[in-house]
């Protein structure tokens, strides 16, 4: 018969060092410490969301592939600047993500369209889906997209998924920068309040 | 709130899409650095641009995994940002803002970003020119993601102006010029660290994308640049068409 001994029982122990979860927090805080096993974990987690992003935007494998691998590089060389109680551990991450990927597109287009009046053509309003495998996180950010007017929509789509800065998406679209700055803060918030986002 | 503040604040969604560019993204910081309604705001939307983000996950290359792991081996982590993590401010007025009213961490989070994001702002090669040129680069790369560096952007005498991101911590200063004059007579700009004792040479700034390094740069010294005959001079023989502070 089983029966537990003193050995076989929970001890209470000292507890684990901080940060030894698996949580994506936990994990950076270990590859803070130089931990590459947690970094590997971490790499799993994140190098699809990341990919996935930098992809949106740049739409070019090649050069995707380039900017989602440093984007995985500067995790591993800034992860302990990152501060759980500003926010989470996979948006610190894909705030980098989108910003490098937006950085490059507009390092290009100033260098290509300096000279003329700088208007990039439209992309598809529809073509959100088209990358996505996540079901459903797609199936969420979906259904919440629709539940925007069709201008919030289309001015948050463009501002991140398309990378254009919010001057662009007003002359896209067709609008005043006010109106613009307006309805991607509305979009956004509807969205966030849509997606129930815990901040 | 002026009105000001209020345009302002409507901004958060498009700062958290990413959707500012270099100059008022940077305007948009300091607002948030005096605002704590804004950054709660911005909090939440960077949570969910993050969920639009996962929305798109898709694998990426297998190799690319392998390539990555590998380069951790190479790469040398940041520290933990200290109480005491010296302030870093992009633009010249954003330095006492965000030093007094901002914790460390997040400016360090952003502070490679803001620097290169400023560089491709004001020198669009520079930072592709940094990815081929390795060996050097890496102690480029070091200045520009120093904690405590610095950006400042300062025009010559001549025309075209100068970006010097300074690290006090590496007294070291990495340097780009823009739209500066070709000079005849095969000339050359020559890039001075001088202090007390004399100017030393800091090498030429013969292409404007090629990032110059400047070593030894002390607190109390300057940048100077000067135009000197073909191949450089060991001493300034004409008088600096820009000089830079280390302490602004």
């Amino acid at each position: 018969m089983n029966t537990p001994t003193a050995g076989q029982r929970r001890q209470p122990g000292p507890g684990r060092p901080e940060g030894s979860g698996q949580g994506l927090a936990g994990l950076l805080a270990r590859v803070a410490r130089g931990d590459h096993a947690a970094f590997e974990a971490v790499y799993d987690q994140l190098a699809g969301p990341v990919y996935g992003i930098v992809r949106k935007v740049l739409r070019d494998p090649a050069q995707s592939e380039e900017v989602a691998q440093e984007v995985m590089l500067e995790i591993w060389r800034t992860a302990s600047r990152f501060d759980p109680s500003r926010g989470g551990a996979a948006s610190w991450a894909l705030t980098i993500a989108h910003r490098r990927a937006v950085d490059r597109v507009r390092a290009e287009t100033a260098a290509a369209e300096r000279a003329r009046k700088l208007a990039p053509g439209p992309v598809a309003g529809d073509d959100v889906a088209e990358l996505v495998e996540t079901a459903l996180d797609r199936q969420r950010v979906r259904r919440c997209l629709g539940a925007l007017t069709a201008l919030q929509a289309e001015a948050v789509k463009l501002a991140y998924y398309g990378g254009y800065t919010y001057p662009q998406v007003a002359e896209l679209l067709g609008i005043a920068l006010g109106t613009v700055k307006t309805r991607i803060r509305d979009g956004l918030i509807r969205m966030r309040d849509c997606l129930e986002v815990p901040w | 709130m002026t009105a000001m503040d209020h345009d302002l604040h409507l901004l958060t969604g498009a700062y958290a899409l990413d959707a500012l560019d270099g100059i008022e993204r940077a305007r948009f910081e300091r607002h948030l650095a005096r605002c704590g309604s804004c950054r709660e705001e911005v909090r939440g939307l960077r949570e969910t641009a993050a969920l639009l983000a996962n929305a798109t996950a898709i694998t990426p290359p297998p190799e690319m995994r392998q390539r990555v792991l590998a380069a951790t081996a190479q790469i040398r982590q940041l520290p933990p940002p200290g109480h005491a993590a010296p302030v870093l401010g992009v633009y010249q007025a954003a330095r006492r803002r965000l030093g007094s009213a901002r914790p460390a961490v997040m400016i360090a989070v952003t502070a490679v970003a803001a620097v290169i994001v400023a560089l491709l702002v004001l020198q669009v090669t520079t930072v592709r020119q940094l990815h081929s040129a390795q060996a050097r680069s890496q102690a480029i790369a070091a200045v520009l993601s120093a904690p405590d560096a610095r950006i400042q952007t300062t025009s010559t005498r001549v025309g075209g102006t100068v970006t010097a991101v300074v690290s006090p911590g590496h007294q070291e200063a990495v340097v780009t010029t823009a739209g500066m004059p070709a000079l005849p007579g095969g000339r050359v700009y020559q890039l001075w660290v001088m202090s007390k004792g004399g100017a030393r040479s800091a090498g030429l700034l013969l292409a404007s994308d090629e990032p110059a390094l400047a070593s030894g740069f002390g607190a109390a010294d300057q940048l100077g640049i000067t135009i000197e005959p073909a191949g450089g001079t060991t001493r300034p023989t004409t008088a600096p068409i820009v000089v830079i502070p280390a302490r602004a």
